[in-house]
């Protein structure tokens, strides 16, 4: 018992770096981040490779992975300048699938489809020493990432890229250029989603395309808007419902073992979309929002 | 040259597929003003509704009717209880609350239908041979169809009253709006029309290939791009985009291989977005 809940803690802690990252992005900044999956995919392969084939150390790995994914937005940035927002969502989309296509094909780096196992651990060993340990380690990126947050909420930076969301015509009027800002932004929430990424890689112990379906982006969406988008609180209390949630339906089957595992995935898929359209259309300021301006 | 004439045929029925569901696409930006991403799950409601049909009755006909009616009813079902809420909203909140409604119907389908692929039992023809090249009698049937679903929906827009309010809204809503035109009675009709035309998409995807509850989503990436392409809120572009996008990706695939045919349509995309952004047949003022 005490086992698992560490490590639901640990991959908690994983997917707060990508609802931190997509809060930056999207709640504070108002982009429409549809690939967000494909900055944690990049992190991730990054990390698994330069460990296994390239036997590095683990921390060249991840810093690495968020140096690539950080990279990879600055295209998708300079594209998203010149886009509206939701042309900026299609663009997104098709970058983490463009993302997914790359790494299944190349299989001489990737391993295609197969997938890259024996992904060394953060900390070796077993039991709950060393789990405490990764737990440790990712809760402290965790932390920096919160300060992070804060100081951006707080400083000139902060205004300046919440007023973009607000109203970008006004930010230009007074002889601002959002388009910096926004690739910044972007910048930002990518290195994050890098980060998670590799921590991901460096937990479950195995990469492969399938785990960087669309459908994560959106468990992250459904996160933020959950528990309130724009907000710290919002993106903690979402990112450990969507926990709560993505757990539950694991113990359900346990309950209800007339259900598939497949149609289980289904009713997943399901829950989500239902959430998704259940929070935009009744409480879209999330649960932790008092947040009623932004509609 | 043989084999670049079928590559070219192939290519104008998945451009068949692809334009129809950008003329979905399409239709509901220009008038409802957002991206629908359930344009894809709609399309697998029309594949699966056919699939169905067409065991009841063996006749493909008779399924391709109840495809698109099933298709009809979802796009109406997905407007009066979703979109029509979110009216007043941004399209960020439509868009978000469009991906929930796709996942929502995929998961319907999958947990009704199975993950397993079906297939349309059709009985075996021999192609024709033209010259060197065999041509398939469904593939002439499929096309034959899709243009007629296209001159219908051409009619509809362009020769009805209700058309005709279509476009008006489409082209000014305010000024629609003020002239008395009611936003009910055309987006009912919207979805209705939308709804019926990807699944039809779907259906022509679904005898071409293969049906499974995520056929329709990974048909999405394309679709939009040739909703991009051809210019967001212009009918004819969505169509010719598609073929474009279509005959692209499978004369391309020789060349680039058959993972990389779908990342095409998105690079397609993207250079049009940066160059072109009102697409090939879009309106001037048309913001990107």
């Amino acid at each position: 018992m005490e086992a698992y809940l560490i490590a639901i803690l640990i991959v908690t802690a994983i997917y707060v770096l990508l609802s931190l990252g997509l809060t930056l992005q999207y709640g504070l900044t108002g982009l429409i981040n549809f690939g967000h999956v494909g900055f944690f995919c990049i992190g991730a392969y990054a990390a698994a490779i330069l460990s296994t084939a390239g036997s590095m150390p683990i921390a060249v790995g991840l810093v690495a992975g968020m140096l690539l994914a950080g990279l990879a937005a600055i295209p998708i940035g300079l594209v998203a300048l010149r886009l509206r927002d939701d042309y900026f969502a299609i663009v997104t989309l098709g970058f983490s699938e463009t993302v997914r296509l790359v790494i299944t094909s190349e299989g001489w780096l990737t391993k295609g489809v197969q997938g890259i196992p024996g992904i060394p651990k953060l900390i070796d060993g077993v039991g709950t020493g060393p789990a405490l340990m990764i737990l440790a380690l990712v809760g402290f990126a965790n932390i920096l990432a919160v300060i992070a947050f804060l100081r951006i909420v707080k400083s000139p930076f902060g205004r300046m890229i919440e007023a973009i969301r607000d109203n970008e015509d006004a930010v230009k009027a007074l002889g601002k250029d959002p388009a910096r800002f926004k690739i910044q932004v972007l910048v930002l929430g990518a290195v994050l989603a890098g980060l998670s990424g590799g921590f991901y890689a460096h937990y479950i112990g195995y990469v492969s395309p399938d785990q960087f379906l669309p459908i994560v982006t959106f468990y992250v969406w459904m996160a933020i808007i959950m528990g309130g988008v724009g907000r710290i609180s919002g993106a903690l209390v979402g990112t450990l419902l969507l926990m709560g949630f993505l757990e539950g339906s694991r113990f359900l089957r346990d309950l209800l073992p007339f259900i598939s595992a497949v149609e289980m995935a289904s009713i997943r898929i399901g829950a989500v979309g239902l959430a998704l359209i259940l929070f935009t259309i009744y409480r879209p300021q999330g649960l932790m929002g008092d947040y009623t301006r932004r509609k | 040259m043989a084999f670049w004439i079928e590559l070219l045929i192939s290519g104008l029925v998945a451009g068949l597929v692809i334009g129809l569901s950008a003329l979905s696409i399409t239709l509901v930006f220009g008038i409802a003003r957002f991206p629908n991403a359930a344009t894809g799950d709609t399309m697998t409601v029309g594949a699966y509704g056919a699939l169905l049909g067409h065991r009841a009755t063996n006749s493909l006909l008779v399924g391709g009717l109840t495809g698109a009616i099933a298709g009809a009813i979802v796009g109406f079902l997905g407007y009066w209880f979703i979109f029509r809420k979110l009216a007043q909203r941004s399209n960020v909140a439509l868009l978000v609350a469009s991906i929930g409604l796709a996942f929502v119907l995929r998961a319907i389908l999958g947990v009704s239908f199975g993950h397993s692929q079906q297939v349309f039992q059709l009985p075996l023809v021999r192609p024709w041979r033209i010259g060197d090249v065999p041509v398939h009698p469904n593939d002439l049937v499929l096309a034959g169809a899709c243009a007629t679903i296209l001159a219908i929906v051409f009619a509809i827009l362009h020769l009805t009253p209700i058309g005709r309010r279509m476009r008006a809204v489409a082209d000014d809503p305010a000024l629609a709006r003020v002239s008395g035109i009611s936003p009910s009675s055309v987006m009912t009709v919207l979805w209705l029309l939308a709804g019926a035309v990807s699944a039809s998409a779907g259906i022509v995807a679904g005898i071409k290939t293969v049906v499974s509850p995520e056929m329709g989503w990974d048909l999405l990436l394309p679709a939009f791009a040739a909703a991009i392409v051809g210019g967001i809120g212009s009918p004819v572009g969505a169509v010719v985009a598609g073929l474009l996008i279509g005959v692209v990706q499978e004369m391309a695939t020789p060349l680039v291989g058959f993972t990389y045919k779908i990342a095409l349509s998105f690079l397609l995309m993207l250079v049009v977005l940066l160059v072109r952004p009102r697409g090939l047949f879009g309106k001037l003022e048309g913001a990107r």
